[in-house]
């Protein structure tokens, strides 16, 4: 009895579902306008956002649109990102501060994170009186003034402590990720600080997309695009 | 092994390695100064750029480097620079430019600095220099100088100034255009700023900013905010015809990814309802305000910090909002951000404030926060290192013991919160003393007989010494806490009380030359002779000195209020024995008759309704019919006219005097009162 009453419940669901044939569906795409120049500019956001500074001179050229942004002052700020990526923080932090001198200014958080990378990078390179001193100078002042820099602080310091660093828990401080991690935050900080907004549009476009088409599975079946970049239209299993 | 090596080179003496720092870092102090100072401008460029990244994100050494005179020497090289053009002038203008916006960022020590060496008007030349990099520079600094306190108020109401303004408005330059907005933030203040803004058509200048870039969309809805706070006019012309969009496009930035635009358009939004209610009234948009700012304490920084204090502007005075707030789970969000721990002092202190207006009006709120045992944060934070956050936390225990359930079952009574609450009322800092007394004036109206232990840990006496301070604030609220404490208190404890204040000192607080100081002694006697017949002779001691006072007051009341207070002294105290009666009708109606009418037939034919019940109602004591002297009374009352004025009032608009009027009509009669 239960048995067939669930057959029975799941064949309604299924022929209540819609089907959507792949040529209705490619017609009521080719209804939605779509102006080029949009496009376009979803393209140079991404370019520019990303700092991929020479395709975007490229794209500009060649499809005449205006970027959003000084390109210029995208190669100033792939430099400091660079820098970070490098080990070369102090470095880094000059760069930062000709570019906008408010931004490490204002921006307690992303101050201490350099700085914490740059002890980070006296330590993997072995100058510990130098880490030592770094670390008392510069990094206690800011972590009597926050209570969770000091806990970050500490935390760095540690790495001090282990002979072997392979065993030492706090060890992902010196994977390359960290270095990434900083080279982001700073690489944000300056977008912002540059009235850009700090991620690219195009990203968010794409997990618009995704959510769109889990709400649209429960109602329809549809051709759909399974691979993001193919863009494919898949025929739906019915 | 090599690790080991270094390790114990460096431990021998961490103290010398110290202070040899300490040499070193002096000695980069006096040799910057003196690089500065060169005649070599590539010396001095060098030097400006290497203090400008020592100083940068470092509190520590900017104030180290002002201490040092480093400033002075900054400022005369942007001084001596400011009208070159040529191109490495321009980097020392540049570099200079900088140094002194980082000293003067977020450190009012650095502005003073700069303000005194007489960067500013330089700094102002820069803005029209023609490379655009030292505009920038000029104008950054500008910008961080104008967001501290210490900058000089910017007069807008001078022509010249308000021309100037509208150019930074209307210029391509972001930071300019930052600049023009700070300038606003920082000096609008008055009602005729603001309309002045308004008419000279800034308020325009800034809806279309509106649509600019990310920086200038935050700048513009703070500056916007700034203008039309409390300004009806203002908000009307901000919502009103002129600029339909302009409240849409705020309405819509609420949404922005931007959490730090979220938190300024919500803010926007606050104070257009708080100026003009009927505006954004709809409950829609109410409810998602209060979503969206619990929503924003999510933030970890600055914008996480500023959303209580926008919370509690929302939810302020008002127990539609806070009922909303109370059913969108505001005070367990809040509890949740108080238990996370090691939270920033001004977080601290928002979230305390928060829930101290939560918990203002609406048992429910206040229920729900003792469920919690919230009350323990409160209790911890009554002893935090910061002043802010001890105020704070006096002010939401004041709104949670304003439950009279809970303070019936003594729940705030304990030793827990009394002795740091004593302890408060001698902390150095006048705004945590005055929000200690506040949250002492509710917890000692205690309906049983706790008032013990805080006359134990000697806060009794420290309210007596706080009204002596030289505050007035701390004066009027220490009298409004001991005559909370006087409540319906036995006359063992008023006692007490009255020793250690005395009578000389009650009756000059009575005359005190603050009329709301005035009003609250007024109010503690009056609770002091109230009750049994002894309490009446309270005010008799010392030669009557305190019932001289308030005679003394209520001939020459200034405010409503001293006259209502002051009237229900004469009250209780005519309802005493035929001594006290006769020593009110003394107060009442003056001995040598100089043809000076009695002041109650003022009272009498005062606009204000309690006023009248409390003037109609001391007659009525003192012609008691069953008391010995009443007749006597009665024809003196009469004489003074204000018998026949008692009778003018038969048909008095409020209730409460119509009924007193019939009582004493009814008394009058028993005399047989020939009105003739």
């Amino acid at each position: 009895m239960f048995g067939l009453i669930n057959i029975y419940g799941m064949v309604m669901k299924a022929t209540s579902k819609k089907v959507i044939t792949r040529e209705e569906w490619e017609k009521k795409l080719n209804d939605v306008k779509l102006r080029k120049e949009d496009m376009n500019k979803l393209v140079m956001n991404f370019l520019v956002t990303e700092g991929y500074v020479d395709a975007a001179e490229k794209f500009r050229l060649e499809s005449g649109t205006e970027p959003d942004i000084d390109l210029a002052t995208i190669t100033d700020r792939m430099a400091v990102k660079k820098a970070v990526q490098c080990g070369n923080v102090e470095d880094a932090i000059e760069k930062v501060n000709d570019l906008n001198p408010e931004i490490l200014d204002t921006n307690p958080q992303l101050f201490f994170h350099l700085q914490q990378q740059r002890l980070i990078e006296l330590i993997r390179n072995g100058k510990v009186e130098e880490a030592l001193e770094f670390a008392q100078e510069e990094l206690a002042p800011r972590g009597e003034e926050n209570q969770s820099f000091l806990e970050e602080l500490e935390r760095t310091v540690a790495l001090l402590a282990f002979e072997d660093v392979s065993n030492c828990p706090v060890r992902e401080l010196l994977d390359v990720s960290q270095r990434l991690k900083t080279a982001s935050e700073v690489n944000a900080a300056i977008l912002t600080s540059q009235s850009h907004e700090k991620d690219p549009k195009l990203p968010s476009l794409l997990k618009m997309l995704i959510w769109a088409q889990n709400q649209l599975d429960e109602k329809a079946a549809y051709p759909r695009i399974n691979d993001l970049s193919t863009a494919m239209l898949e025929d739906p299993a019915v | 092994m090599p690790t080991s090596a270094s390790a114990s080179s460096a431990s021998p003496s961490p103290s010398a390695s110290a202070s040899s720092t300490t040499t070193a870092t002096t000695r980069t102090h006096s040799d910057l100064h003196a690089r500065l100072t060169s005649s070599d401008s590539e010396i001095q460029l060098k030097a400006l750029r290497e203090l400008k990244n020592r100083i940068i994100g470092n509190r520590t050494k900017k104030l180290s480097f002002v201490k040092l005179g480093l400033v002075p020497a900054v400022a005369d090289i942007l001084a001596s620079k400011v009208k070159a053009i040529a191109n490495h002038e321009s980097n020392l203008l540049i570099q200079s430019a900088a140094v002194l916006g980082s000293f003067a960022c977020g450190f009012d020590a650095g502005v003073r600095a700069v303000l005194d060496a007489g960067a500013f008007r330089d700094l102002f030349r820069l803005l029209s220099h023609p490379d655009e990099k030292v505009v920038d520079a000029g104008a950054r600094s500008l910008r961080m100088i104008y967001q501290s306190k210490l900058a000089p108020k910017y007069d807008f109401l001078q022509e010249n100034n308000m021309d100037f303004l509208l150019s930074l408005l209307n210029s391509e330059n972001e930071n300019v255009t930052g600049l023009g907005a700070s300038i606003i933030i920082h000096s609008c203040e008055t009602v005729a700023e603001q309309m002045a803004l308004c008419h000279a058509g800034v308020l325009k200048k800034l809806i279309s900013l509106l649509e600019g870039s990310l920086n200038q969309r935050d700048a513009s809805l703070e500056s916007l905010a700034t203008i039309i706070k409390n300004n009806v006019e203002a908000v009307s012309k901000f919502v009103g015809s002129e600029s339909v969009k302009a409240l849409s496009s705020v309405i819509e930035l609420t949404k922005d990814r931007n959490p730090r635009t979220r938190l300024l358009a919500c803010m926007c939004l606050i104070v257009i309802r708080n100026t003009v209610p009927c505006f954004l009234h709809d409950i829609g948009i109410k409810t998602k305000l209060v979503y969206l700012l619990l929503e924003l304490h999510d933030d970890p920084g600055q914008v996480g910090d500023e959303a209580s204090f926008a919370f509690s502007s929302l939810i302020a005075e008002k127990e539609d909002l806070q009922k909303l707030a109370f059913e969108a789970n505001a005070i367990d969000k809040l509890y949740n951000h108080l238990q996370k721990g090691s939270l920033h002092p001004k977080r601290f202190e928002g979230i305390l404030l928060a829930l101290a207006e939560l918990c203002s009006k609406l048992e429910s709120c206040r229920s729900k926060f003792l469920s919690l045992k919230a009350l323990n944060f409160v209790t911890d934070a009554l002893n935090h290192d910061s002043p802010d956050v001890r105020a704070a936390a006096c002010i939401c225990l004041r709104s949670v013991s304003r439950s009279i359930k809970n303070l019936c079952a003594g729940k705030f009574m304990n030793e827990m919160i009394v002795i740091p609450l004593v302890q408060l009322l001698h902390d150095p800092c006048t705004s945590v003393q005055v929000a200690a007394l506040s949250a002492v004036g509710n917890i000692v109206i205690d309906f049983t007989t706790r008032r013990s232990s805080f006359v134990q840990c000697g806060g009794m006496k420290q309210l007596v010494e706080l009204t002596k301070s030289m505050d007035s604030t701390v004066r009027l609220n220490a009298l409004w806490a001991l005559r909370n404490s006087m409540f319906l208190a036995e006359t063992t404890c008023k006692e007490g009380i009255f020793l250690e204040l005395t009578a000389s000192s009650l009756a000059s607080l009575v005359c005190d030359p603050e009329p709301f100081v005035q009003e609250q002694a007024l109010a503690l006697v009056r609770n002091l002779v109230d009750g049994c017949i002894n309490s009446v002779e309270f005010v008799f001691s010392e030669g009557s000195i305190i019932l001289d006072a308030v005679g003394r007051q209520l001939r020459s009341a200034s405010k409503t209020e001293i006259g209502i207070q002051g009237l229900y002294v004469l009250n209780n105290v005519a309802s005493g024995n035929e001594f006290h009666k006769e020593a009110v009708m003394h107060q009442l109606i003056p001995q040598a008759e100089n043809g000076m009418h009695s002041f109650v037939i003022k009272f009498l034919q005062s606009n204000d309704g309690q006023l009248r019940t409390a003037a109609v109602w001391t007659v009525v004591n003192l012609t008691f019919p069953s008391s010995p002297g009443a007749f006597d009374r009665l024809v003196k009352l009469r004489n003074a006219g204000i018998v026949s004025q008692i009778k003018n009032m038969v048909n008095d608009p409020c209730l409460d005097v119509k009924l007193r009027v019939r009582t004493a009509l009814g008394q009058f009669m028993t005399f047989g009162d020939g009105s003739t």
